[in-house]
């Protein structure tokens, strides 16, 4: 199996032509991608889809990338963001590195850095999970909860990590 | 009797009160020549026809002619504009006094001095002009530094400029370098062509990518230029950064009578710094050598380029024979936008970009140059 199939990525850039072409050239690539033009849809669409990683544009018109990124990070708590800054917008970057951005890339981007970015922030996004899910889990099995309350916080957990 | 007795004591009133008034005018001119003496402001009296009757030594320092100098002499004739210095006079003399802003005086030296002058009319009991006083505070300092900060602003404007065009330039750069990456793609799946002509056509997109890495590294050095952005620090082979610039740079010498010399030191030169900022450096050195040489349009010419171990430093050395650098234009090579080329050639930017890149990685830059016979430019860098 391709390494990159498993990979759902949501781009956010407000950027038309170069998102048609990084689309192309990412879904080519094997990538599963959805791209938006705004942080407004980003966050529409991350309502009802999972994402592994967001690769997000540091300044959109509307909702810039620090803002967009620590909302989608309130609806998909493991969701791994790339933030691409121009060059003069290293504070923001900063700033964003507060809200955990996994890497900053600069723009114009280096098409394989950013392959390789979204690669290791899938992994990255992976481990974190099964960590979480393994403690989870522990902590459900010491609680002494009854079979329906298993049972709901087992729907719960999945709802979470997006298992349908 | 009794007349001369009081005509006695008359006298002797009148002659204490004389000597009164000459010890109260003692005073007064003790008191005015202290004046005269320490004022830093030049101080002048005039006769009614403007000649200089009086000049303090604050005059001296100010236009640095002394008093023996000046003595005798037309006020006006030390003042920028005398015409316009007269009309001032003038309008003193009509009203009693007069005061001017920035008025230029002419210091021995020949260099302009400006002074805040305030001019008082003199004049006799009988209420007629007998000449004037000008007092006149040297302001060239202040006027100098207000000159300075209007200049600091312009820069600090035109940086924002230049980082807003920057910027802008990326975006259709990004667009572009994805879109020539598709096109590698395309063509890397299109089974119906020809080996040759995938192979033509990767290369062709190949260098479109080159290219466009090529402008964003521009974009970002003037942005580093703009923003101050400190050095990376690996280790750099400098024989290497100057090939790969040369090689870079082809397209400017390729159809052309220059010729490239390399004369590098024997061993390698591996210095600690940012290989990046170095070939900004170079590309800019060789490109402006070859562009002098190929201005002065002769059939044969060099850019020589030369490398050697300095003690701790080590230096590059562009030489060319080309057109060279005129003394005038010596003193202004390093200023912001300042180019002797054409516009759609040049923008005044490499050089100062140099200097600034150089300074960063901790080195400097001189030159020396001939007009007519061309010129050399040496940048020396830490080894570490």
């Amino acid at each position: 199996m391709d390494a990159t199939s498993d990979i759902r990525v949501l781009l956010i850039d407000d950027e038309e032509t170069l998102l048609e072409y990084l689309s192309k050239r990412l879904l080519r690539e094997g990538f599963t991608i959805k791209a938006t033009f705004s942080g407004e849809e980003a966050l529409e669409v991350a309502k009802n889809e999972t994402f592994d990683v967001a690769v997000v544009d540091l300044k959109m018109p509307g909702m810039d990338g620090v803002e967009t990124q620590k909302r989608l990070k309130d609806v998909q708590p493991f969701l791994q963001c790339i933030v691409l800054t121009g060059h003069g917008s290293v504070e923001s970057a900063l700033e964003s590195g507060h809200q955990d951005a996994f890497q900053y890339l600069l723009k114009p981007i280096d098409y394989e850095q950013l392959v390789e970015a979204i690669k290791e922030a899938y992994k990255k996004r992976a481990d974190k999970m099964n960590a979480q899910f393994r403690k989870k889990v522990e902590e459900l099995a010491t609680s002494g909860l009854g079979s329906r309350g298993i049972k709901k916080a087992l729907n719960e957990l999945r709802k979470l990590y997006g298992i349908d | 009797m009794e007349s001369i007795d009081s005509l006695q004591e008359e006298l002797k009133r009148v002659s204490q009160a004389l000597s009164s008034h000459q010890s109260e005018l003692h005073q007064t001119r003790g008191y005015l020549h202290c004046i005269l003496q320490s004022s830093n402001d030049m101080i002048f009296a005039t006769d009614i026809d403007g000649i200089l009757v009086s000049f303090s030594r604050g005059g001296e320092r100010v236009l640095g002619y002394t008093w023996e100098e000046v003595a005798a002499k037309l006020v006006r004739d030390f003042a920028g504009d005398p015409d316009d210095f007269e009309r001032l006079m003038a309008a003193s003399r009509e009203r009693g006094s007069a005061h001017q802003g920035e008025v230029p005086f002419v210091h021995k030296k020949g260099h302009t001095v400006y002074c805040d002058v305030f001019l008082i009319e003199l004049t006799n009991r009988g209420g007629q002009n007998v000449g004037t006083v000008g007092v006149c505070r040297d302001i060239t300092m202040w006027k100098n530094l207000q000159e300075d900060l209007v200049k600091i602003d312009k820069l600090a404007e035109i940086g924002k400029m230049v980082s807003g065009v920057a910027h802008d330039i990326n975006n259709p750069l990004a667009n572009i370098s994805e879109i020539s990456g598709w096109v590698g793609t395309v063509v890397s799946d299109a089974d119906e062509l020809t080996g040759e002509d995938k192979e033509e056509l990767q290369i062709a997109v190949r260098r479109i990518a080159e290219q466009t890495r090529r402008c964003r590294d521009i974009t970002r050095q003037i942005l580093d230029f703009v923003r101050h952005v400190s050095p990376a620090r690996t280790s750099v082979d400098v024989h290497k950064v100057l090939k790969e610039t040369v090689r870079f740079l082809q397209h400017e010498f390729k159809a052309s009578p220059v010729e490239i010399i390399f004369d590098f030191c024997e061993r390698s030169l591996c210095i600690n710094s940012d290989p990046k900022m170095l070939q900004q450096i170079f590309v800019n050195l060789i490109s402006n050598a070859i562009y002098a040489v190929k201005e002065k349009g002769a059939d044969k010419g060099f850019v020589e380029v030369k490398t050697s171990k300095a003690g701790p430093d080590i230096e590059i050395t562009i030489a060319d024979d080309g057109i060279g650098i005129s003394p005038e234009e010596q003193a202004r090579i390093f200023d912001l936008f300042y180019t002797t080329k054409p516009s759609s050639k040049g923008t005044g930017l490499g050089l100062p970009i140099c200097r600034n890149i150089v300074k960063k990685v901790g080195g400097d830059i001189v030159f020396e140059s001939e007009a007519g016979k061309g010129s050399t430019f040496t940048v020396r860098l830490p080894l570490t």
